[in-house]
């Protein structure tokens, strides 16, 4: 994937759009996982949530800075 | 949570006990919220700086402003800051590209938005105000800057956007992983302090029969903390393992709070009005009416309730319930036919029910909170809803448009090229402290700390940041005290709108870039700019200001005269707890924007009272008369609600006479008329005798009504 790019004509780092849609899927990750009760099992939830997301970040990442 | 509790018990076995553990409930998470602080201020400018992101400023900025001790908050005004900054961002692209040549559509349409966004904002609650805010915001330090070089927009859209990202990731993550502390917490410990007031209300029957005492600090606060406490509850959603059923749990204890309390509020002012008419003997009778439930409620344990004090306490209630209904059908023969005890008697067993129903639901959230397992079904989804005057919102638009045109005509006036920084500066006043109960108090207050932060932002620009720094540690080294204090200020709520002043200033002048440029002239005069505004912003304040005491006491009884009105004709689905948040919520708002002294706003109360149970109560007549059969329809019955109708729409007192007479001849009518056979059946009619004599108690007995217009500002 290529480090910039072109949407609707604006020039960003596609690191942004990844976020976006990271924190989307995060955020739908993270009403599953309450409300399935994982985050009773979980030490610490905010630390647990927050690696989630790194790694939900971070995989497509990967894909750039390959 | 459960580690801190350990490590308290722990702290108990030392000798100077008393002060560590003071100091560990007190100053600690001050301390620790300061390090949070300085840690996420610290993370967003090594980031901003990493990413080469061209104003690492906003970041901080942005850090503070969503910073706050409890992660929900943090989470919660995150979530709408990002909202707003979109908004803002993609409509600074829109404006831009469609008006950049031309002032007279630009200014035009920058006034629309700001006059919608802050029109929007005081429609909501919560931080959802806070989102709209900051999409007009956004526009100004989107769009203003790059207002000579248009085709700059598009950079500085994606990096402003960029920079508030990564401030708000810094502050989230840090303030969820670090210590974190939960909004679900606080609110238990508010709701068990609220459940104890109330059992401690209830028990003591001289809270209900004694006179209105002002200092008796449990009735007075028998009503208080309904609207805050939505706020905590929906703010706790967004932290992590927050609990849905946990939250609905909460909502559900707030309406069966409000219920109760205005329950205990009418029968109070009921009782209040048979002592004034010295009708001693009824007076004994609802007192020995109310002997079971104080007596149920005496005898429980003082340290917090556990659940089995609790099933206790319930089964207690129940005893109660029987021995009430018991000593009713005794009490009734005495006083055949007298609207007074059938309506106070019938508050009592309300009150009862209703306490029991409370209980029940709370002893349910004790299980929960330990097993997991809630002994009761909530099915049922209550909303809280709310009610926004609308002058108050047109009052707030035309505020923020209009400080907005102001500043534009300051800027075309002098043609100075920082009186962007002045447009920026007015528009921010002119949203952010509406909702201020004084915003004239924190004009002052925001003008204060941004002196001071440009008195420290000076002594940084000029002589720590040129003379000690050379890399980014050195720079955070020499920031951190600066960000320590400003940690500090803001856990002290007399500081909040000074502390956002000295962030505010501090943060667009301080040479936070990442390469060292500042001019001194620059300097001066986007300060002096800045400074401006804000004198501008006060100014907003200080001349669209036509709000005062009784022009609220006005609105309100308008207002709550039309609710009633909507009851009588509007549809049935209307919930009860609908019609009591509403109300609540319009005069917590009022209460805070309108002025009201202390008499006015206990008028205020007292309307709401007998607007509540007089719009529950047609509710119900309207409900039971549905299921009710149709030979037993009187139709004195609806006319009885025509001229209730009437004479909330044209309130006289001759309407208030052919009222009492109607309500009279209604109740005498079904009182001698043909009872239904079915149980069912006759449950509801006499559900409706109960109810129209409760309103006739009502409008005979209440001093006060959201009719007259009474001068209690003076």
């Amino acid at each position: 994937m290529p480090l910039d790019i072109t949407l609707a004509g604006i020039q960003m780092p596609t690191l942004l759009p990844i976020f976006v849609a990271t924190a989307v899927i995060q955020i739908l990750v993270d009403r599953l996982m309450s409300d399935g009760g994982i985050y009773n099992h979980v030490w610490h939830p905010g630390l647990f949530r927050t690696a989630i997301f790194v790694c939900l970040f971070t995989l497509p990442c990967l894909l750039i800075y390959r | 949570m459960r580690a801190d509790n350990a490590l308290l018990i722990w702290i108990k076995t030392f000798p100077w006990q008393r002060t560590l553990h003071e100091w560990f409930t007190v100053d600690a998470p001050v301390l620790i919220y300061m390090a949070k602080a300085i840690l996420a201020a610290l993370l967003a400018l090594w980031i901003s700086m990493k990413l080469n992101l061209p104003d690492p400023r906003t970041a901080i900025f942005t850090v503070f402003i969503v910073m706050q001790p409890q992660s929900g908050l943090v989470f919660s005004k995150s979530y709408y800051r990002v909202l707003g900054t979109m908004a803002g961002v993609g409509m600074s692209l829109v404006i831009m590209g469609m008006f950049a040549q031309d002032p007279m559509w630009f200014i035009a349409f920058f006034a629309l938005w700001i006059g919608l966004t802050t029109a929007a904002g005081f429609k909501y609650r919560n931080f959802q105000f806070y989102g709209f805010v900051l999409a007009g915001y956004t526009l100004c330090i989107v769009a203003l800057p790059v207002i000579e070089t248009p085709l700059e927009i598009f950079d500085i859209a994606v990096s402003r956007f960029s920079e508030v990202i990564v401030g708000i990731m810094s502050a989230t993550v840090i303030s969820d992983v670090i210590f974190p502390r939960h909004l679900l917490d606080s609110l238990i410990a508010s709701e068990q302090e609220r459940f104890e007031n109330v059992l401690s209300t209830l028990c003591d029957p001289k809270a209900v029969f004694a006179n209105f005492d002002e200092s008796n600090p449990a009735v007075s606060r028998f009503s208080s903390g309904v609207v805050g406490l939505d706020a905590v509850r929906i703010n706790s959603s967004f932290e992590s393992g927050s609990d849905q059923k946990e939250r609905q749990h909460y909502a559900h204890l707030n309406h069966e709070y409000m219920n109760l309390s205005t329950t205990f509020h009418s029968l109070k002012s009921i009782v209040a009005a048979i002592k004034e008419n010295e009708k001693n003997q009824l007076l004994e009778a609802l007192e020995r009416l109310y002997r079971p439930i104080a007596s149920a409620l005496k005898n429980r344990p003082d340290t917090v309730l556990t659940s089995e004090d609790l099933t206790h306490l319930l089964s207690k209630l129940l005893e109660a319930k029987a021995h009430v209904q018991e000593q009713y059908e005794k009490e009734r023969l005495l006083f055949v036919d007298q609207d007074e005890f059938t309506s106070a008697a019938y508050l009592i067993l309300r009150l009862l029910n209703e306490l029991h129903n409370h209980c029940s639901t709370y002893l349910s959230l004790l299980k929960h909170r330990i097993s997991g397992l809630a002994s009761r079904e909530l099915s049922r989804v209550v909303r809280f809803s709310t009610h926004t005057d609308n002058v108050l919102v047109a009052l707030a638009a035309l505020r923020g448009s209009g400080v907005l045109l102001l500043t534009m005509l300051f800027w075309i006036l002098t043609g100075w090229p920082y009186a962007t920084v002045t447009i920026t500066m007015a528009v921010v006043i002119g949203l952010l402290l509406g909702t201020l109960p004084s915003p004239l108090d924190g004009v002052k207050d925001f003008f204060k700390g941004s002196l001071i932060a440009l008195i420290v932002a000076a002594l940084y620009d000029f002589y720590l940041i040129p003379a000690y720094t050379s890399d980014l540690l050195t720079l955070g080294l020499l920031l951190a005290p600066t960000l320590a204090f400003i940690g500090w200020m803001t856990t002290r709520p007399k500081l909040a709108i000074f502390s956002f002043g000295f962030v505010f200033m501090f943060m667009s002048q301080c040479a936070l870039d990442p390469y060292y440029k500042i001019d001194p002239t620059k300097f001066l005069e986007s300060s002096l700019a800045a400074l401006i505004g804000v004198i501008f912003g006060g100014l907003a304040y200080l001349l669209v200001n036509f709000w005062s005491c009784s022009l609220t006491q006005q609105r309100v009884a308008k207002i709550l005269r039309a609710q009633i009105l909507r009851v009588c004709e509007g549809k049935l689905t209307v919930e009860r707890s609908a019609l009591e948040s509403t109300g609540r919520d319009l005069v917590q708002q009022f209460s805070t924007q309108g002025r009201l002294n202390m008499r006015s706003s206990r008028l205020v109360f007292e309307w709401l009272l007998a607007t509540l149970e007089i719009g529950r109560s047609i509710l119900t007549i309207r409900r039971s008369i549905q299921r009710l059969y149709t030979h037993y329809r009187h139709p004195h019955i609806d006319s009885a609600l025509e001229s209730i109708q009437h004479y909330f729409k044209t309130p006289s007192e001759a309407s208030k006479e052919s009222l009492m007479i109607a309500l009279k001849e209604t109740i005498s009518t079904l009182r001698s008329a043909k009872r239904p056979s079915e149980t069912v059946q006759l449950k509801r009619f006499e559900n409706l005798i109960v109810e129209l004599s409760l309103i006739r108690t009502i409008l005979h007995n209440s001093t006060t009504f959201p009719i007259i217009k009474e001068d209690s500002c003076h």
